[in-house]
């Protein structure tokens, strides 16, 4: 779990000297090097992308941020409320869409009038209302990832992690998921968005790129 | 609502909502009693103290409540891992939501322990039905706890399956009496003394108090080894403020 400490003002998460590797303890087992000093820092209410090529550990170091796994060295300090949305969806298959958000409002402390209102607010912007009453396994895999993202803002976080937030979306859906995106950054927001690919940069205010380990300046042009 | 409130009754709709689960509780125990009853009934000239369709029942409806048990104390952690890790990420405690999926293997445990009763009751008159219902119920704990230990330590769908069969099979064999064998290992199987416990309230209306006790022991055992084993492979996981 990320250390929960007091920060200066505008710093709501920094990650120092982060590293990991996999390891096997059984013979001929492979050993993977994914991360090896790599460090971030998040203000409120900017959006940094990060990006990597396939198998750079960009899912690794989401990880690493948000809690789910331990780095090897390194330290993550966040200060308030942190929201997830994974890459996998990582919600329960048999519960309906309504009842997965009671169960993650729970595990946020919200009560049933603050779920039941972020709820519908989250269902009308991304499109996805006539579903509330579907078995998440019966969702289409972009309706499923509108679910997994609207789980990560039930509680409005104070920083937010997005592993390929926007797979699957149609073009109305990514237009919604931006302008949310963007009133959550003008209401403070951090937000930090992991993708193997970023089209729009002008739409980040700072976009890293994950390389042999460690986190660099990614001095891309607009395409 | 409580966190544990909230945890056991989603687990409890998603596992009602799966058809496989209810086939194991409700279709599982009559086959396997019956197959265990009419498959001893062959062997009459085996030396078993008393009738083989008997002690088949009675071994089969055992079984079938262990390892139906088992089977759910396993895939209650393994099929809603990835969901679970979120959770917890989400703010939810570790020990609210093992505490949340043992509920629901209790509940699990008490229904597939009344089938199975009821089915070994058509064919075999049943001396003390109550404390045949608990020695069958604390059977399925056993094992229901053994599978959530297996499904901790070795969380894999096939591997940790493989276990669980090998061991109850192994076990219901060894613990039937079918199969003379005399040894220290034999006696401290799972199933060494629930059978034993549940064989005396069967046939004989009253448990011994050895037997009961070692029941009560073993369950608290691995309960503890379970809450400790969650913890360990895990980490900490407290409360988010």
């Amino acid at each position: 779990m990320p250390n929960t400490t007091k920060e200066s003002a505008d710093v709501v998460l920094r990650a120092s000297n982060l590293a990991k590797t996999y390891d096997s303890w059984l013979p001929f087992g492979r050993r993977v090097e994914v991360l090896d000093g790599a460090a971030l820092q998040l203000e409120a209410g900017e959006i940094v992308g990060i990006v990597g090529e396939n198998g750079s550990g960009k899912s690794t170091l989401m990880q690493i941020l948000v809690g789910a796994l331990e780095p090897d060295a390194g330290s993550v300090d966040v200060s308030g409320s942190v929201g997830w949305c994974p890459q996998e969806t990582r919600l329960y298959d048999r519960l309906t869409v309504a009842e997965t958000f009671d169960l993650f409002g729970e595990a946020y402390g919200l009560d049933d009038a603050e779920v039941g209102a972020a709820r519908d607010d989250l269902a009308e912007r991304l499109d996805f209302e006539r579903f509330l009453d579907y078995q998440v396994r019966h969702l289409s895999g972009g309706n499923r990832q509108k679910v997994n993202l609207a789980v990560a803002l039930l509680h409005d976080p104070d920083v937010l992690f997005l592993d390929e937030p926007y797979t699957g979306f149609d073009w109305d859906t990514y237009l919604a998921f931006w302008d949310l995106t963007e009133e959550l950054v003008a209401d403070g927001t951090a937000i930090c968005v992991i993708s193997h690919l970023i089209n729009e940069r002008q739409r980040f205010d700072r976009i890293k790129e994950l390389r042999e380990g460690a986190l660099h300046d990614d001095g891309g042009e607009e395409p | 609502m409580s966190r544990l409130t909230a945890a056991t009754r989603a687990h409890a709709r998603s596992f009602v909502r799966d058809p496989v689960n209810l086939a194991f509780l409700f279709v599982f125990p009559p086959v396997v009693v019956q197959v265990y009853g009419q498959a001893m009934e062959r062997f009459p000239e085996l030396s078993l103290g008393s009738d083989p369709g008997t002690v088949g029942s009675i071994a089969g409806t055992l079984f079938a409540t262990a390892f139906v048990a088992g089977l759910i104390g396993l895939f209650q952690l393994l099929s809603a891992r990835r969901g679970d890790e979120r959770l917890l990420i989400a703010g939810f405690g570790r020990s609210s939501l093992l505490a949340s999926r043992l509920v629901t293997l209790v509940a699990a445990t008490l229904v597939v322990a009344a089938v199975s009763l009821t089915v070994l009751s058509l064919g075999t008159d049943v001396a003390a039905p109550g404390l045949a219902y608990a020695a069958l119920v604390a059977g399925g704990l056993t094992y229901g706890l053994i599978g959530v230990l297996v499904g901790t330590l070795l969380p894999r769908d096939l591997e940790g399956s493989l276990v669980l069969v090998f061991l109850a099979d192994m076990d219901s064999a060894l613990s039937s009496g079918v199969m003379a064998v005399d040894t220290a290992v034999a006696d401290v199987l799972p199933l060494h003394h629930p059978h034993a416990a549940f064989s005396e309230a069967v046939t004989e209306g009253s448990i011994a108090a050895g037997d009961a006790r070692a029941v009560v022991a073993y369950l608290l055992v691995l309960l503890a080894a379970a809450f400790f084993a969650h913890r360990w492979v895990a980490g900490d996981g407290g409360e988010r403020a």
